[in-house]
């Protein structure tokens, strides 16, 4: 009996450790691979993408929603060729909606780590990479790689239409290297 | 000797086999496994993970919610219900019809969505895929409630009329996610207590099963 006890403490051990890093992994693995699909359908990293109306054909996040406008951007706030000096933030922006809107920011384990609602007004707020101090009207993103949503309520073609025409909607990646340096898209 | 070590090869590949499972079928990834059995709030069949979208999320429901709700919104800004099933309790299908009634919504806006297994919208170009606190069922003026809702069909071909249609064309077994936007603090405090959940009941089937 005894010859059997050290193959099943490592079959435990095992399983109870695989276990735990397959949860560890899998939110980041699936973000990951959601990533890579939205850059596939043409989501650019710093910019939102203009989106096309929720629809069977168009989809491309499970449970989307056919009665809210979506705009997405990519960002990634460690970028290899930047000065690793240089100060990295991310200036966002989302116009002015006389409707419910918001900004939300997601990590990449998926947790929605801020939002920002904006419901009849603009809003502005500046991302930093992870580690950076706390500063006024900026958020510190706890990974350098995310992805920030803009939800509209746009639930018809003619407000969806109005939501896609905004003007204002921004996403850029700014390198500061110093005072007297300009900013870098 | 060689048995020996080939058993614990075997316990090191039947530990990492287990341990895999087991974690992709408790966080509800494995193909086939209902993603709704999970969650901390069940209010009348409608179950929601209150933690969606939060560093408060266990491992099990951040898996999970990556997997079936990417990009969800935490609770202060929305919530989320999800129902699979009818009032009797059996699975929602495509051959089926069904009247959705709904009350008055604790939040400043919410929607019914239909979608398939997949969690995706089903393959149709009906455009009727939910409904919406705008359609005149439960609309509210400020923080006035007023109207206590509406029914809508759930079917697969647009019934006679004019009432409120959910295409359930091509979705096979699916299920409804109710949105809440700007959820009222009573909602979240007490969901149970504040949400009158919206009723499912079957009218029809077009198959014997």
């Amino acid at each position: 009996m005894s010859r059997w006890l050290g193959p099943v403490l490592v079959l435990l051990a095992c399983a109870a450790g695989v276990h735990a890093l397959t949860l560890n992994v899998a939110p980041g693995f699936i973000m990951a691979r959601a990533m890579d699909a939205l850059a596939q359908r043409g989501v650019t990293l710093h910019d939102f993408t203009a989106p096309r109306r929720i629809s069977p054909q168009t989809q491309a996040v499970v449970r989307s929603s056919p009665d809210l406008y979506y705009a997405l951007c990519r960002y990634d706030l460690g970028q290899n060729g930047v000065d690793q000096a240089a100060e990295q933030r991310l200036a966002v922006a989302m116009a002015k909606w006389g409707d419910y809107q918001s900004l939300s920011f997601f990590d990449a384990r998926t947790n929605n780590f801020a939002t920002v609602r904006g419901t009849g007004k603009a809003v502005a707020v500046n991302l930093l990479p992870p580690g950076s101090a706390p500063q006024k009207g900026a958020i510190v993103s706890p990974s350098a790689k995310g992805v920030i949503l803009i939800r509209r309520l746009a639930p018809t073609r003619e407000l969806f239409d109005q939501a896609a025409a905004s003007v204002g909607d921004e996403c850029r990646f700014l390198a500061e290297s110093g005072p007297q340096t300009g900013l870098s898209r | 000797m060689i048995r020996r070590i080939f058993a614990y090869l075997l316990a090191v590949a039947a530990g990492c086999a287990i341990g895999i499972g087991s974690a992709l079928g408790m966080a509800g990834l494995l193909p086939g496994t209902n993603s709704l059995a999970f969650g901390d709030v069940d209010v009348g069949g409608w179950r929601s993970d209150f933690a969606t979208g939060s560093e408060a999320a266990d491992a099990y429901t951040r898996a999970r919610v990556a997997r079936h709700g990417l990009l969800a919104l935490a609770k202060s800004e929305a919530v989320y219900f999800t129902r699979a099933t009818d009032d009797d309790g059996q699975p929602l299908r495509e051959a089926c019809t069904y009247r959705l009634t709904t009350g008055a919504m604790p939040a400043g806006w919410w929607s019914i969505t239909l979608y398939n297994g997949d969690s995706m919208l089903p393959d149709n170009d009906d455009e009727a895929l939910s409904i919406n606190a705008g359609q005149d069922m439960a609309a509210r003026i400020g923080d006035e409630i007023v109207g206590q809702g509406g029914t809508a069909t759930i079917a697969p071909r647009r019934p006679e009329g004019r009432g409120l249609w959910i295409s359930s064309r091509n979705a096979g077994r699916f299920d409804l996610t109710l949105r809440l936007y700007m959820p009222d603090d009573a909602l979240l405090a007490d969901p149970a207590g504040t949400l009158d959940p919206p009723q499912i009941e079957r009218l029809a089937c077009e198959d014997a099963a």
